[in-house]
């Protein structure tokens, strides 16, 4: 809608502004790495990181959401949004987050998860470091990232935001913005080209052609089996993935044994008891017995099942599962290349 | 109650239950219990034969059951629970007056227009006959817009075999083919012993019969095996799958079976629409 421009001696104090209005969520510093975290102060603020360890999902489906709670023959519903503003989320988490709200709105719209996308405002900033598994500049490139109200960019001196919606233009209010020069518009265009084509991995194909590839190689048990080999089954990678979004559902008690709550869980399809049953008898089936046959039904989820409906693989290139899995067997790029070279 | 998780009541929440009153409880085998349920407030609870709901205890969660009457009765609804594990023990507990919490109804029933004008042959195997129960209840109230009903239930054992009024009443009705089996027989069985499809045996059936499958996966197998003998065309057959399920609506992912989900695209699916899927059967 409109292009800003704030001085760099401007910014801290454009934070805090923020801060002291409303709940502000952004990268920060913990050792090494990199989390999300409500922000105290602006010097908390970490927009130099390369990628965070989880993924800015969890602001709005937590890793425990509570549904549902009780109290005797009292049940209600725990839908309570609070007003957020997530700040610095880079462009392939946008794109997570809009395969998330639309995979929970499709169908049954789940109102435990929308009810706090909607009242959250999201700032996506630019990529100033590059994480050492990242390949998304050849992920799905056709699908553009949405969900975000506002796109901030850091150059020399200073900062250019554009906003996107009403509610990204509000947050102009906080800080000395002035309108940005054309110059200045360029530039930040400028810097936002430079990171493209400089991933250290890269998928060679297009989604297409991995999705057709990918399904094709369902059968090949003897594949499967080989690219899976080692895993054991800790499910890491759907933990740290942006699209990643199962859950599990349990009760439980208070101290009062009386009340309670319902709560959900994120959940790992690569766990062995994901797809158990337990049949009325006894025994247990399980439609994924194996952990080539769970390994290869997140693949199928992340390069076929979903593309239709997302318009685009179901993966968004931010690396987090290469570098989550202990024995380097969940990297994308290595499984579809395996499977291009293997097939082709 | 102090509750500071209320509020935004304008949009509901997929995973809020109804209370449920059990009007009656009994016991017909020793691990099945048979509720019959009315929603509190009275309110009609409105569903497909072959619809599920998810059906709990607040504090011990909630599983998948399968609605076992049919829409056409009454105001009530039933199911019949199989004490399995953690819920089912906690729902098989409760009796007469006590309440269940409930969502639903939930995925898709039998195909009635798929069914409407043909012959129909359900085929249930142990518990599977709770769920389709609701079809075979529906088949006999509007009998006349349906050709031929043949029923096969196979259970392990006599002892096994539930609704035994109901099987006095399919066995006399001149309007349903009735035929049972049981794995293995006790003294005072008369009846067919052998698996269910030992029945194919006992009676003929039309190529273009509509069939409806509902009992263990290996079941499926040799049910199917048969069928195709007889030239029933594989779009014609329903089965009625189980999976674990955790949300019932779509959004958690247990019950997808490839890119298919049995709580909203099932759980009654055509066979020729997951026989090609690996995970299915
Ligand atoms: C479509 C459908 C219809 C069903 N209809 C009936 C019915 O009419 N009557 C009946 O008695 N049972 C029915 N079941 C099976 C019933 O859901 C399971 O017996 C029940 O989930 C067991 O839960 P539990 O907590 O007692 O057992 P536990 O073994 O303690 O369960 C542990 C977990 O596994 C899951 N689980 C275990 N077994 C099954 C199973 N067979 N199917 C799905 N999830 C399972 C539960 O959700 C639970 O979260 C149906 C299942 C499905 C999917
Ligand atoms: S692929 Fe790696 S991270 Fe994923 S479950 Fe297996 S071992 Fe764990
Ligand atoms: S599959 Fe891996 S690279 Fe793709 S979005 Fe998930 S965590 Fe990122
Ligand atoms: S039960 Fe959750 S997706 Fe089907």
């Amino acid at each position: 809608m409109t292009e800003m421009y704030i001085r760099e001696g401007d910014f801290a104090p454009f934070v805090d502004a923020m801060i002291a209005a409303t709940r502000v969520i952004g990268p920060v510093g913990k050792r090494k790495k990199f989390v999300y975290e409500p922000l105290e102060s602006s010097s908390d603020l970490r927009l130099d990181f390369d990628v965070t360890v989880l993924p800015p999902k969890k602001v709005f489906f937590p890793p425990a959401q509570e549904l549902v709670r009780f109290d005797g023959d009292l049940v209600e519903g725990c839908i309570a949004p609070i007003d957020t503003v997530l700040f610095g989320v880079h462009f392939y988490d946008v794109k997570g987050i809009d395969m998330t709200d639309f995979l929970f709105r499709e169908r049954n719209a789940d109102y435990n998860y929308l009810a706090q996308r909607e009242a959250t405002t999201i700032v996506a900033s630019n990529i100033q470091a590059i994480s050492p598994r990242a390949f998304w500049d050849s992920v799905g490139p056709e699908v553009e990232p949405e969900g975000h109200d506002a796109f901030l960019t850091k150059l020399d001196g200073g900062y250019v935001l554009e906003t996107r919606t009403p509610r990204g233009e509000t947050l102009i209010a906080y800080g000395a913005f002035r309108d940005a020069t054309p110059e200045e518009v360029q530039a930040a265009a400028d810097v936002n080209a430079s990171v493209m084509g400089r991933c250290p991995e890269r998928l060679a194909h297009s989604s297409n052609a991995i999705a057709e590839k990918v399904r094709d190689s369902f059968g090949d048990e003897k594949l499967w089996r080989e690219l899976a080999n080692g895993c054991f089954s800790c499910g890491s990678c759907n933990t740290v993935c942006p699209t990643c979004y199962c859950f599990d559902v349990k009760d439980t008690w208070n101290l009062d044994q009386t009340s309670g709550q319902r709560t959900r869980y994120w959940d790992s399809c690569l766990t062995r008891e994901f797809a158990a049953v337990t049949m009325a008898g006894g025994g247990t089936e399980n439609f994924r017995e194996h952990h080539s046959a769970r390994f290869r039904h997140r693949f199928m989820r992340k390069t076929t099942y979903l593309n239709e409906k997302l318009g685009g693989p179901a993966c968004t290139g931010c690396g987090r599962c290469a570098q989550a899995c202990t024995v380097d067997i969940a990297d994308p790029v290595k499984v579809i290349t395996t499977i291009m070279e293997v097939t082709s | 109650m102090s509750c500071s998780c209320s509020g935004n009541g304008s949009n509901e929440s997929l995973f809020l239950p109804r209370e449920a009153r059990i009007l009656h409880a009994h016991q017909p085998t020793a691990t099945e219990k048979h509720f019959t349920l009315q929603l509190v407030g009275g309110e009609r609870f409105e569903f497909q034969p072959g619809q599920i709901m998810e059906v709990g205890v607040m504090g011990y969660g909630e599983i998948p059951i399968g609605l076992a009457s049919s829409p056409t009765r009454t105001d009530t609804f039933e199911i019949v629970v199989r004490t399995v594990g953690r819920v089912s023990t906690a729902i098989n507990t409760k009796g007469n007056g006590d309440s269940l919490w409930v969502r639903g109804p939930l995925g898709h029933g039998f195909d009635l227009d798929a069914l409407r004008g043909h012959d129909v042959l359900v085929v249930a195997g142990g518990i599977g006959i709770c769920p389709t129960r609701s079809l075979i209840q529906y088949i006999a109230d509007r009998r006349d817009e349906f050709e031929r009903f043949v029923l096969f239930y196979g259970a392990r054992d006599p002892l096994q075999l539930l609704f035994p009024e109901d099987r006095g009443v399919w066995r006399a009705a001149h309007d349903i083919e009735y035929h049972e089996t049981v794995d293995r027989a006790d003294v005072a069985w008369t009846g067919n012993v052998g698996v269910i499809t030992t029945l194919f045996k006992t009676t003929h059936l039309a190529a273009d019969t509509r069939v409806v499958i509902c009992g263990p996966p290996v079941m499926f197998e040799f049910v199917i095996r048969e069928l195709d003998s007889i030239g029933i065309n594989r779009e014609n057959i329903f089965v009625d799958l189980e999976r674990r399920m955790k949300c019932g609506v779509g959004k958690c992912g247990h019950c997808q079976i490839n890119d298919k989900y049995c709580c909203i695209d099932g759980p009654v699916f055509p066979f020729s629409e997951i026989q090609a899927l690996e995970e299915a059967i």
